[in-house]
């Protein structure tokens, strides 16, 4: 008990005692809805983890590489819109800002990786607090017309700069290298040869994103994110609530522009090569959508937007010209039919769900009569029931 | 006894319109005051003030001996970046500084966390009294399991404090609005107040309800937290409050114990105005 006090900040008024203890949740795989969830994620890795070994061709390595990366952009973009409410169209300009600082630092300047990953999250950080700062006083509508308009700033910039490789981009990025072993060399595990650096890449961006997902899962838990949510649901309210609505904001714009910057940096290491085509608008509004239409805030709903949305349209391809069509037909049957995404962050597993007791109808027997209203003494107890329900 | 808030010449403009016209009155440690007007007579104005949403054109707003609003300097004035710089959270204190101060509030439409169940819309209002760092919350370290045990059993003595009896993993909108009103007043003292705001308390419930209600603001006072209300209930407040400040058109028109303001003409006036006929 007394660590516990220690835990908290001296404050002069500390709660009394709860007047009973609740008791200890269950913790079974079937039993809870958080061992439920972390089975399933354990599972849903394995299986990517397996993937490779089934079939280890540069078309598949290179699709599930690229739908991982989705994964951790649409955890991101989760953080700022799903978290925080905060409607941002120009997401995709911290991909780039990613995608570019890590391409330029290896090419140009000829860094190690490791240091261009510093790097990159250093420039996130900062075009975060830039985005950030200036758009802390403006709600929704307005909010999305400044990102759109800092997505487009980027993309410009980009097309335009010497230092980007204007529309052509940046090619030949250096793979990771450990001393005289890079990921180009190639490997071969179990008897199956992974030739391609895809595959490595596929296996760095598995860890990035379990690191991504569980990280962003634990920050919406602790303080800090019950703060972002408590800005989605009400400002003014949070406000009151003692919680400092601009540091709030600009830290998820701040955890936000790192993720997509680490997914930037995967995607240019993956690719070797960027080009401004990359971070067009379009791809702000596939990543939004795919977190809308996996469910706004909650984890196992973005990761299914997000494969929904890299993954369709190539499962589509046989469809050739037709396939954009059948993909705008699917999402707006799914956005019909799940208007809350398809994954809620409110869902509770089907058989976890409790039934709500209803309150108790009001009758004659319940009724006060008149004559009682007359004649209230509201004497001061200290019973600590008092404040219980009449 | 001290005052633990005082509100001097308190003046608050929408253009034209002035919403609350000099008001001057102060709360004392551990008591129980009544706000109480005419609709529109400027109280949840003088609240916003108080709590730090307005930035009031003029007056002074003292709490626990800290100044609430602050003086512009001139220049910024002149060139009209006032407004600029108090949106960016320059020359004033923000609600949330108000808060850590210890001045809590609730809002006349409630406005709880829809989205968040009602542990979760308690232990978020313990946000600046908890200890967790960035880096702890990504590790879970032993000191973030702590912090997060500390701030829902917290929570949930302040859930059991106010008489909530329901399921707290419920979401706040599956809860009776008598319910509701409770688990608000659990948020307010969840940031551990020294003064507690309350604006309509008692709006929309029934007789028990407000019987509860009045019982747990006393309990409330108990806890040697000094309590300000707004409230239309003439019965509930006559019983409630120590003293009764009266506001009408922004202005204060009496202060004093609930049997002096009940007999005050001017008060009589303002709710029932006058008698013409008497006069001619």
């Amino acid at each position: 008990m007394r660590d516990l006090d220690l835990a908290l900040k001296h404050v002069p008024l500390r709660a009394p005692a709860p007047l009973f203890e609740r008791p200890q949740p269950p913790k079974g795989v079937f039993t809870s809805q958080r061992g439920f969830m972390r089975a399933l994620g354990l599972l849903a890795v394995l299986l990517v983890a397996v993937l490779p070994f089934m079939d280890a061709s540069r078309y598949t390595m290179s699709i599930a590489t690229s739908a991982l990366i989705y994964v951790m952009l649409c955890m991101g973009l989760n953080v700022v819109v799903g978290y925080a409410g905060l409607l941002d169209l120009g997401y995709i300009a911290f991909f780039a800002v990613g995608a570019y600082v890590s391409g330029i630092f290896t090419t140009v300047l000829g860094w190690p990786m490791w240091a261009a990953l510093i790097a990159t999250i250093i420039a996130c950080i900062t075009a975060g607090i830039i985005i950030g700062a200036p758009t802390l006083r403006l709600r929704s509508d307005y909010l999305a017309i400044v990102t759109l308009g800092f997505g487009e700033i980027i993309r410009i910039t980009a097309n335009n700069l010497k230092i980007t490789g204007g529309p052509s981009g940046i090619h030949g990025i250096p793979s990771w290298s450990f001393g005289p072993w890079s990921f180009d060399d190639g490997f071969s595990l179990l008897g199956i040869d992974f030739p391609e650096r895809v595959v490595f890449y596929y296996f760095v961006a598995l860890v990035v994103i379990v690191v991504g997902v569980i990280g962003a899962g634990r920050l919406a838990k602790g303080r800090l994110g019950r703060a972002w949510k408590a800005v989605r649901d009400d400002e003014d309210a949070a406000e009151a609530m003692g919680i400092n609505t601009y540091i709030a904001k600009i830290s998820a714009y701040i955890i936000g522009a790192v993720w997509a910057g680490m997914a930037g940096q995967l995607m240019a290491t993956h690719l070797s090569a960027i080009s401004p085509n990359s971070f067009q608008f379009l791809y702000s509004a596939l990543i939004l959508m795919a977190v809308v239409l996996g469910g706004m805030g909650s984890t196992p709903g973005v990761i299914i937007g997000a494969l929904f949305v890299s993954l369709a349209p190539e499962l589509l391809r046989d469809f050739a010209e037709w396939r954009y069509l059948i993909f705008g037909v699917l999402l707006v049957v799914v956005m019909l039919f799940r208007p809350s995404g398809l994954w809620p962050a409110t869902a509770v597993l089907p058989w976890l769900r409790r039934s709500r007791p209803t309150p108790p109808a009001f009758t004659e027997a319940t009724a006060v009569p008149a004559s009682i209203m007359e004649s209230v003494d509201g004497t001061p107890t200290t019973d600590a029931h008092e404040g219980d329900r009449a | 006894m001290s005052a633990l808030l005082e509100v001097r010449d308190l003046r608050l403009q929408f253009g034209g319109v002035t919403a609350v016209d000099g008001l001057s009155f102060e709360v004392r440690e551990g008591e129980i005051l009544a706000v109480i007007g005419p609709n529109g007579a400027g109280k949840t104005s003088a609240f916003n003030c108080i709590s730090g949403f307005y930035l009031p054109t003029a007056g002074a707003v003292v709490f626990d001996g800290k100044a609430i609003v602050r003086a512009v300097p001139e220049l910024w004035r002149r060139l009209g970046l006032v407004n600029l710089l108090q949106s960016f959270g320059l020359y004033r204190v923000l609600p949330s500084r108000v808060t850590k101060w210890g001045m809590a509030r609730t809002f006349q439409n409630l406005r709880l966390f829809r989205e968040l169940s009602v542990l979760e819309n308690v232990t978020t209002a313990m946000h600046a009294n908890l200890r967790e760092g960035f880096w702890a919350t990504l590790l879970h370290t032993p000191g973030y399991r702590r912090a997060e045990a500390a701030c829902v059993r917290e929570a949930r003595g302040w859930l059991d404090f106010v008489g909530f009896e329901d399921d707290e993993q419920l979401y706040v909108t599956q809860l009776p609005y008598g319910e509701q009103r409770r688990v608000e007043i659990a948020r307010a003292l969840a940031t551990s107040p020294k003064l507690l705001l309350l604006d309509e308390p008692a709006a929309g419930l029934n007789f028990n309800e407000k019987q509860a209600l009045m019982r747990l603001i006393r309990k409330i006072r108990g806890l040697g937290v000094a309590v300000v209300l707004i409230e239309h209930d003439m019965g509930l407040v006559m019983e409630l409050a120590e003293r009764i400040v009266v506001l009408n058109y922004g202005k204060e028109i009496a202060d004093g114990a609930p049997e002096v303001v009940k007999r005050d003409p001017a008060v009589i006036e303002a709710y029932l105005g006058v008698d013409e006929s008497e006069d001619a």
